[in-house]
């Protein structure tokens, strides 16, 4: 007699209704986009981590003409020529002043001095060159600061894509001093000044700028990725709630008499609750899964470009499909991966409120 | 116990004409009352406002010892439900779900166990003569199949209260005397019980006070003749 007895126990026949598989599609769609969106959104966040975390604290400084004298006899052979000099007098003045370095050349005590003929540059070959004066003037900076002097095979090997192995002795190669200064120092403002005035032809790159630039960039990435998935969230309560509403519409009259039968509301609720949330899941699962191969291919992509990936190369997936496709998987970055595992919760956990509070709140129009 | 102290119910807004105006009257705990009274005389809407589908518009109304209105809880007019079978006009199956399951609603609605609520189906619905259509889809019966699955599913509880709207319409005779047997039964064991009708020979055979609308008005109360 037990078979007499169905599994359908209320007549809610909440699995035969359609705009609940349309709800399914539709929660899929979305949940494709958010994957995307997760995806966009773990990049930009990857980006703003690496900027800040390295790049921000390096500082390239060149120095032309490395070998020759500090301060050269006649200005007419560097583009440093005295008004230039004169200008910068008071500003080298505050850069000994904070940065506190040797007092190695331009001595602006005797204010009139002639800039072009500082005391040390006549002192003849002991004069030191104008990369150690460079160096000298960095010396001060804030404890903890790594300064090193790229050697000359250094600077080949930097060098080696643009000229080939071909000798280049004698190109005129400048000295490259790589500065990285400790995490929250900043170069002295007036550094780049100091040492313009005192070893013309510096150029100091500070990277700084640019890591704050793409920092603020990757900030608002994610910033439109949390709106847009606040938006793909509100766009499934919509649906879910329009769903619930017209399930609840065409079963009106079994409603009330399921109500008048001496349901709660909190059954009736409950069993719609539960039928979207298992629907949201799936269409959520679904939508992730489909997610995957567009975003293992924009990671596989992306894989040169991070430091993520030191040594996986990009799988082949023509030779050993499953082992590829375990490498890829290294390619996914684990925050995007904690996302895409959420993404069916989440879908579930709006859909399964959103009907809860609509099916309660049409409830109340029966007493 | 029911009571009632001058109550009215209107359909909608309080614009409308009210479909039920000051109606006062007891029926005490296992007491038996016809519902009588010209079509549209508001028979179902009086048996509509005991089964608390609706609540009174104005006045006072007690069931089963609770009191019924606006500031009622929620929670305790859905257990006030569970306690009252009723029998509507047009029977209100579950179409989707097979006689025996739309038997068991009440019983599932009270979480009672499986193997019990096979048990009570099976009996009640050999007791109605439906023992061999258990399985069968509310939608393909009869209406006086339906008439009885309604029935079964208003008694199979043992409700406190019973209401049923001219339960007897589809029913053949023997049937019909059937069942108003088991209602003097249920009544003599403590169950209040009101049956709206026009059937004269059921009222002639089962000699019991009634309540008469007309209009909505209560012209007649042979429980508690005016003094
Ligand atoms: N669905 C309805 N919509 C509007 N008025 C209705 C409806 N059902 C009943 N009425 C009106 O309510 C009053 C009472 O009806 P009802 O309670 O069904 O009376 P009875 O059961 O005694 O025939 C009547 O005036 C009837 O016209
Ligand atoms: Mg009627």
């Amino acid at each position: 007699m037990t078979a007499l007895f169905s599994k359908r126990r209320d007549g809610l026949s909440l699995s035969e209704a359609l705009p609940d598989r349309s709800l399914f599609v539709l929660v899929a769609m979305m949940g494709f986009l958010a994957a995307l969106t997760l995806a966009g959104a773990s990049g930009a966040q990857a980006l703003a981590a690496r900027w800040a975390a390295g790049a921000a604290q390096l500082v390239t400084i060149q120095v032309p003409d490395p070998d020759q004298p500090a301060s050269p006899p006649g200005g007419a052979s560097l583009p440093a020529p005295g008004p230039q000099a004169q200008g910068n007098g008071p500003a080298a003045d505050q850069g000994t002043d904070q940065a506190a370095p040797p007092p190695t050349v331009a001595a602006p005590n005797a204010g009139g001095l002639p800039a072009t003929l500082p005391p040390e540059a006549s002192t003849g070959p002991g004069a030191p060159s104008r990369a150690q004066a460079v160096l000298a003037q960095l010396a001060g900076l804030p404890p903890g600061t790594e300064v090193h002097r790229l050697s000359a095979e250094e600077i080949s090997r930097l060098l080696a894509p643009w000229l080939g192995a071909s000798d280049r002795s004698a190109l005129p190669l400048p000295a490259v001093i790589r500065v990285t200064l400790p995490q929250g120092a900043y170069l002295p403002p007036t550094l780049e000044q100091n040492l313009a005035a005192k070893v013309p032809g510096v150029i100091v790159e500070q990277n700084a700028l640019w890591s704050e630039r793409l920092h603020s960039l990757a900030n608002s990435l994610l910033t439109c990725a949390g709106l847009a998935l606040l938006t793909v969230g509100g766009i499934a309560a919509l649906i879910t709630g329009q769903a619930a509403h017209t399930g609840l519409a065409t079963r009106r009259d079994i409603i009330a008499t399921l109500h008048s039968l001496g349901a709660p509301d909190g059954y009736i609720a409950g069993r719609f609750a539960r039928r979207t949330a298992s629907l949201a899941f799936g269409g959520g699962l679904v939508g992730a899964l489909l997610a995957c191969p567009p975003l293992l291919f924009l990671l596989r992509m992306a894989a040169p470009f991070g430091s993520m990936t030191p040594t996986v190369d990009s799988p082949d997936l023509t030779t050993a499909p499953a082992q590829a496709i375990m490498a890829s998987f290294d390619l996914v970055p684990q925050g995007l991966l904690g996302g895409l595992a959420a993404l069916p919760v989440a879908a579930a956990l709006i859909c399964w409120l959103t009907t809860q509070v609509m099916v309660r709140l049409w409830l109340r129009r029966l007493p | 116990m029911i009571r009632l102290d001058h109550v009215s119910w209107r359909r909608g807004r309080k614009d409308h004409a009210p479909v039920l105006s000051h109606l006062s009257f007891n029926v005490p705990q296992g007491g038996f009352r016809w519902l009588l009274g010209p079509s549209g005389a508001g028979k179902s809407s009086l048996l509509r406002l005991l089964h608390v589908e609706t609540l009174p518009s104005a006045g006072r109304m007690e069931i089963l010892g609770q009191a019924v209105g606006e500031q009622t809880k929620r929670a305790a007019l859905v257990r006030l439900r569970q306690r009252i079978g009723m029998v509507h006009q047009d029977y209100r199956l579950m179409p989707d779900l097979s006689l025996a399951d739309n038997v068991a609603l009440p019983l599932r609605l009270q979480k009672r166990g499986e193997d019990e609520i096979q048990t009570e189906v099976e009996a009640i619905l050999k007791w109605v003569g439906l023992g061999a259509r258990m399985g069968v889809s509310a939608a393909h019966l009869s209406g006086g199949e339906q008439q009885r699955t309604a029935i079964a599913r208003a008694i199979i509880h043992r409700p406190g209260l019973i209401l049923a709207d001219e339960p007897t319409n589809a029913l053949e005779e023997s049937q019909a005397h059937r069942l108003l047997d088991m209602f003097a039964q249920l009544s003599a064991m403590g169950t209040t019980v009101i049956v709206a009708t026009h059937n004269e020979t059921l009222i002639r055979r089962l000699a019991r006070p009634a309540l008469v609308l007309e209009a909505g008005k209560l012209v007649a109360d042979e429980g508690h003749p005016p003094a």
